[in-house]
């Protein structure tokens, strides 16, 4: 009985923590309310005994994704007014088609298909839901896994090479150059030997003392 | 450890010789200096990635890693044509970027790795499989697309094709998530088992999903608004890894879901891929004549295509099955060397992409408008290039299965498509070329491109050896 | 090797140099292309020659197989394959040694043209086609080749693409053609439809079983399968050999560019026709109204072409007519069922024909491409070769008797004669009638160009000498067999069983046993040639010549003027250019341009080309304001998709 409690309060605060993503004006606030329907979804999790899923959950999505995401969102400081120009007018007519791929959904899926199946016998408190799930995931479902991690890969390769770029006469520090640094590179010693020149003597006419020339000053070693 | 024992690697040995040399490739690319060497290694890994299928080459069916994979013929054949295929994009692409001086090793990488996902796809078993080898596939074409990175035109057609893929991807793992709900297994066979009857309605739910997410994954209508667009928008021998290779995996995609899987519902999605086909046939071929751009062209004509793909697909039995690997796997040499073609015509700053750039092509070059005249007849489906056996084995089979009318359709539809094949021969033939300087074109690009255009007629004039080797695979005899 | 081998390297051999010198004839060069198509056609004749005594001369049995499966449907297969016998390998010879001999020659006329390597390779493509066309065993790949042959001689004739006459003459060739065709294949269905096979054999086994089969074509009529087989493939026939009333595209066709090409037709490709209906005699014995209908048709080409050949005044014009004319007489040869006088005809026809076009050539050559007899004449004195050349020539196309020409066309006259058909009441006074009408342009050519007065423009007349040895050694060579060739060859080919099993002929239609009955050896042949009324026609008709353009020569303009109707029926053809060209060539324009304004104009344009843009600037103008509106739509359009797909299945389909 508690247990129902527990699960319609959160999943209603799911379904509207949904709906609000993509209807409120900000998107600052869309996606803080995307946060909110992970942590209760993470919560319906933990209801299940899926509590490795769930602390994932939070952890990567909240975390990682959504802090991300939220990043974005504030730096890029989309203007939405144009973007949600056409939404009242498209409005109507996406309302409907949502209507009647409802409707069938729910003539297929409703009713009779949701019978309460008789809970489970809970599990021992020893049990330990990563442990099962790293058991299956590294022997079962090993393939799909490596593959999923080729996936990561390219992700990692495309955003790299969609967003790293070498261009030319760009300005930036070094830091490994700067600290590989010797004194021969940047300090250049001149020896310089005290003469007179004459013309300076005569004073003025300095150009026509061709040999001046001679005696310009030596680059030291 | 748990009582799993160690999976066999055998029958998986070229996917892990593929992802070990594009792992290798991809530290050689970071540090290495030249972006030849990269494309070296990526062809040589294709190679031995061959090699190494041909020597294990499976002759049944092994199911292997807890029947997430499969390895059977058919998945044998498939993969060394991508392979083969793979092979000519590399060339291509290289040509293509080495002649823009702008060569970057990115390309083959993804390029690898998209050729990966393929075979994954190939050789899925499990619908979990199927996605993962779908997304490996897709995120490194949408990457590739998105390369060219000072073109918005590419940048435009990397979001869309990003975004109707990922709504695609999601339709088709909202189906799959039906069809494990109704099944309680993710395993192909599992379902194929318990789908016999195929009266669930969740199932056809399910399905209808599925087939959506194949039928944009092959760009069949009405789910092929991407394709014009990428087509175009993309570069040349990137449209080319979009157009070729992965209607292979996409084939094969659709023959593990709906034979292998939803076989129960063979009277369903019969019905839906009949639709399908005679949309796709249709709209593909009547939009494709008021075309400007040759590769938007193609690109419609690749919608009549997948058309008549499905028509092999349609019967439900191995012949036709064949029949349809024969042409997936005609179609994509076709299209390689029709884009190929592009490369060849095009140069630093000229795409060569408009109809109008292959006006007096022959007086420009006999040899290079020769070519393109095999490729376009053979598209056309006129005999003796293979295009012809390709059209006529999947009508043979979509007849046998009795809908006659729907190969009546076809046929009246494709020869409305010889309208723009062949307006591309008379433009190269019969039309005086804008002041264009005689074609030179380097001799190892000659050759490949005369390999690749060739190899249309001389399948076309030997048939028998391939569409053997599709049917044995397929029927096990 | 065997024959299969043999048959093989026959027919790749020119492909090989076609190859070669087609597309890599920059590379390989003129010399290169010359020395590589001869070399590819001198292994054809070569291996011909060597076939041909093997299957003709010592009688060891000929091929008859598959050489690869192309494909199957169903039940058919669709084969490559050869059939050996003794027809074919005559025809392997005459097709791969005339081809030679013009490969030879053109190395001389073409060796100033900037498309020699194109020209070279497009005549070892036609020797290619021809052979396939006479080496297949089964009817796809007669049509393979005759279409090949169809297309190279349409790429022949226009070979000089910049000349208007020559753009006219390859399209009209073209046109013509297609109509014939089109009764060719449909002839090869109905094959198909009554025999359910396309192969030779199995036809023509079947066929005698068949022979009371019936076919519904038009209505509820049945029409007697053999009639309505024959009469199709006759069609194709008429198209290919310009049989009457599909023949005007061959005059055309000389008139336009190369004699060689002019000469390639004549000589080799209208000899497929009639090789087509002696390969089908097994059929055409079935069916007397299609071998009445042959005769007919025949006769009428024979007579009515020759009588153009004398208003004409282009010297290639007259040799195309009389080809023309001989070809009818071959087509009576057919109708009567002499199909081995009609082969034995297109073999001495194929060498003085040869012989003939290559001596007008070479008279063209000396003259600085002149071809108007009007401007020639007395000749001989210059050109001495080919003035010895061309009267023997002449000799052999009227029939004189111990010339080659003499024996096949008295074999065929004699075999009308004979011949109990209805059409033989119309065939053998036309026959008759022809002797002396060939004898009349044949001579009339003669004399315009060799002797009388020389009209030879003065320009040309400083440079008058005689041709090259490489135009005048075919010549000699052809002369030689265009006087020998009928001796050795009379008394086997159409009296003996030279043909074997190749040619059938049902016994109440074998006409050519009953000329048999009194042959006594080619030399008593030849000398009762002398007494026989085809002579003395021929002496009257060279007789009638020689006053005409020698002894009177203003006479002729002044019959012209008197019979001004006839001479004007002659010169326009008999209309049929002027009909096909207002009634045809019109009316299709006037459908087409019907077509093109509703169509066209209103459709496509209207809708297609011109909506679809608008469609584009519109979408474009929506995209220029939203940027992703297309996006949306995009998506939009796969949602319904996906909505419609899964109403009608779930609702509306076979589930629901």
């Amino acid at each position: 009985m508690f247990e129902q409690v527990v699960f319609y309060f959160f999943a209603a605060v799911l379904v509207v923590a949904g709906a609000l993503v993509i209807t409120v004006r900000n998107p600052v606030h869309a996606a803080l309310c995307l946060v909110l329907a992970f942590f209760t979804s993470a919560a319906i999790w933990l209801l299940l005994e899926a509590e490795f899923l769930a602390i994932a959950l939070v952890l990567v999505y909240v975390g990682a994704v959504m802090v991300l995401f939220l990043f974005v969102v504030m730096m890029l400081d989309v203007n939405l007014v144009p973007l949600r120009e056409g939404f009242i007018r498209y409005l109507p007519i996406g309302i409907g088609i949502a209507v009647v791929v409802l409707v069938e959904l729910v003539v297929v899926l409703g009713g009779d298909r949701f019978d309460l199946l008789p809970a489970p016998e809970p599990h021992p408190a020893d049990y330990s839901n990563t442990r099962e799930l790293g058991q299956v995931l590294y022997t079962v479902y090993v393939y799909p896994f490596e593959i999923a991690s080729l996936i990561l890969l390219v992700a990692i390769v495309a955003a790299i090479a969609l967003t790293l770029r070498r261009r030319e006469g760009r300005r930036g520090q070094r830091p490994e150059e700067q600290v590989r640094v010797r004194r021969a590179d940047r300090v250049r010693l001149v020896r310089m030997p005290a003469v007179r020149r004459e013309g300076l003597a005569e004073g003025g006419g300095g150009r026509a003392a061709a040999p001046g020339g001679e005696t310009a000053p030596e680059a030291g070693e | 450890m748990s009582g799993v024992a160690m999976p066999a690697f055998a029958p998986i040995a070229p996917e892990i010789v593929l992802a070990a040399a594009a792992c290798v490739v991809l530290v050689v690319e970071v540090y290495g200096r030249s972006t030849d060497l990269t494309y070296r290694l990526s062809q040589a890994s294709l190679v031995l990635t061959a090699l190494v299928l041909a020597l294990n080459f499976p002759e049944d069916a092994i199911v292997a890693f807890s029947g997430t994979f499969i390895a059977d013929p058919m998945a044998g054949v498939l993969k060394l044509a991508t392979l083969v295929i793979g092979w000519f994009l590399f060339f291509y692409l290289h040509a293509h970027l080495r002649a823009r001086s702008r060569a970057r090793g990115e390309h083959f990488i993804l390029g690898l790795f998209a050729l990966l996902g393929m075979m994954v796809l190939v050789s899925a078993a499990n619908l979990l499989t199927v996605y993962l080898g779908l997304e490996l596939l897709s995120l490194s074409l949408y990457a590739m697309v998105a390369l060219d990175r000072d073109s918005p035109v590419a940048a435009e057609a990397a979001m869309k094709y990003f975004v109707l893929g990922a709504l695609a991807s999601g339709m088709l793992l909202y189906g799959m998530s039906m069809v494990y709900g109704a099944t309680g297994t993710l395993e192909l066979a599992g379902i194929g088992a318990a789908a016999q009857d195929g009266t669930d309605l969740i199932l056809v739910l399910g399905l209808v999903f599925v087939v959506t997410g194949i039928a944009f994954k092959l760009g069949a209508a009405p789910f092929h608004m991407w394709i014009p667009d990428v087509y175009e928008g993309a570069e040349t021998p990137v449209t080319m890894f979009v157009g070729t290779a992965p209607k292979l995996a996409a084939f094969a995609m659709a023959v593990r879901l709906l034979a292998d899987g939803l076989w129960g519902l063979h009277g369903e999605w019969q019905d839906m891929l009949v639709v399908l086909a005679v949309l796709s046939i249709g709209i593909g071929n009547v939009i494709a004549i008021a075309q400007a751009n040759l590769k938007r062209m193609l690109a419609y004509s690749t919608i009549a295509h997948m058309g008549f793909l499905f028509l092999g697909i349609i019967p439900g039995t191995g012949e036709g099955f064949a029949a349809a690997m024969f042409y997936v796997i005609v179609y994509a040499v076709m299209a390689l060397g029709a884009f190929g073609m592009i490369v060849v015509l095009s140069r630093e700053g000229f795409e060569a992409d408009r109809i109008d750039d292959f006006r007096g092509l022959n007086e420009r070059s006999p040899w290079q408008a020769f070519l393109m005249l095999v490729l376009m007849l053979s598209m056309a489906g006129v005999p003796p290039f293979v295009g012809f056996w390709a059209k006529w084995s999947v009508l043979r089979e979509v007849v046998a299965a009795g809908f006659v009318w729907l190969a009546v359709v076809a046929v009246v539809f494709s020869v409305v498509g010889l309208f723009y094949y062949l307006r591309i021969v008379k433009l190269m033939y019969f039309d005086e070329p804008d002041d264009e300087p005689p074609l030179s074109v380097a001799s190892p690009l000659r050759l490949v491109i005369s390999v690749n255009a060739l190899s249309v007629l001389v399948v076309g004039l030997f048939p028998g050896a391939l569409l053997g080797w599709c049917l044995a695979a397929l029927t096990g005899g | 090797m065997s024959l299969r081998t043999l048959s093989l390297l026959i027919v790749l051999a020119p492909l090989a140099g076609a190859v070669v010198a087609g597309l890599f004839g920059r590379f390989v060069g003129r010399t290169g292309a010359h020395s590589v198509t001869i070399a590819g056609v001198a292994v054809s004749t070569v291996l011909s020659f060597f076939v041909f005594k093997t299957v003709v001369l010592d009688g060891a049995g000929g091929f008859d197989g598959p050489v690869y499966v192309w494909g199957e449907a169903g039940d058919l297969r669709l084969e490559i394959g050869f059939l050996i016998d003794e027809l074919s390998a005559t025809m392997m010879l005459v097709v791969s040694f005339v081809s030679l001999m013009i490969h030879v020659y053109t190395i001389g006329y073409m060796a100033h043209d900037p498309g020699y390597q194109r020209f070279f390779s497009y005549i070892s493509l036609f020797t290619f086609s021809m052979l396939m066309l006479v080496m297949a065993n089964n009817f796809l790949q007669l049509f393979f080749g005759w279409e090949a042959v169809g297309v190279v001689s349409y790429l022949l004739i226009g070979f000089w693409f910049k000349r208007e006459s020559a753009i006219q003459a390859n399209l009209k060739a073209f046109l013509v053609n297609r109509v014939g065709d089109l009764g060719f294949l449909l002839g090869i269905a109905a094959v198909l439809l009554v025999f359910g096979t396309l192969d030779y054999a199995s036809v023509f086994e079947a066929a005698p079983g068949r022979s009371g089969a019936t076919l519904n074509v038009v209505g509820t009529a049945e029409w007697s399968a053999m009639t309505v087989i024959c009469l199709l493939l006759f069609v194709g026939a008429m198209g290919k050999s310009a049989q009457v009333p599909l023949h005007v595209w061959l005059p055309d066709s000389m008139e336009g560019p190369t004699p060689i090409s002019a000469l390639i037709h004549a000589a080799t490709m209208v000899t497929a026709g009639i090789f087509m209906v002696a390969r089908m005699s097994p059929l055409f014995e079935l069916s007397e109204v299609a071998l009445n209908v042959v005769m007919v048709i025949g006769a009428l080409t024979a007579f009515f072409m020759g009588l153009l050949g004398i208003v004409q005044h282009d010297i290639k014009r007259v040799v195309a007519y009389s080809t023309l004319s001989q070809l009818g007489y071959m087509t009576v040869a057919l109708g009567a069922s002499a199909y081995a006088a009609a082969v034995f005809h297109l073999g001495t026809h194929a060498f003085f024909k040869a012989l003939l076009f290559l001596g007008a050539g070479s008279v063209i050559i000396a003259l600085h491409h002149e071809q108007d007899m009007r401007r020639m004449g007395g000749l001989w004195r210059h050109m001495p070769i080919t003035w010895l050349c061309s009267a023997a020539g002449t000799l052999a196309l009227i029939g004189f008797p111990g010339f080659s020409g003499f024996f096949s066309k008295d074999g065929i006259i004699e075999a009308v004669r004979h011949s109990e058909l209805a059409g033989a009441w119309v065939a053998y006074p036309a026959v008759l009638l022809g002797v002396f009408i060939t004898a009349l342009y044949s001579f009339r050519m003669y004399f315009l160009v060799f002797h009388g007065e020389e009209r030879v423009d003065p320009h040309a007349r400083e440079h008058l000498r005689e041709s090259p040895l490489v135009v005048t050694g075919p010549l000699v060579v052809l002369a030689f067999f265009s006087v020998v060739i009928g001796w050795p060859w009379v008394e086997p080919i159409l009296f003996g069983d030279y043909f074997g099993g190749a040619i059938v002929v049902a016994p109440e239609h074998d006409v050519l046993a009953r000329v048999g009955e009194g042959f006594a050896g080619a030399g008593a042949f030849a000398t009762h040639g002398f007494a026989a009324l085809p002579f003395w026609l021929a002496a009257a008709g060279a007789a009638v010549a020689w006053y005409l353009y020698i002894r009177e020569p203003g006479l002729p303009a002044r019959i012209a003027e008197r019979f001004r109707g006839a001479y004007r029926l002659l010169v326009n053809k008999y209309g049929f250019d002027d009909f096909y060209g207002a009634f045809f060539a019109g009316g299709t324009r006037r459908v087409g341009g019907l077509l093109w304004r509703l169509g066209d104009v209103r459709v496509i344009d209207g809708w297609i080309v011109n909506g679809s843009a608008r469609a584009v600037g519109r979408i474009a103008s929506v995209i220029r304001h939203v940027q992703t509106g297309l996006l949306y739509h995009y998506a939009f359009a796969m949602i319904l998709g996906l909505l419609a797909l899964m109403t009608w299945l779930l609702y509306g389909g076979p589930a629901g």
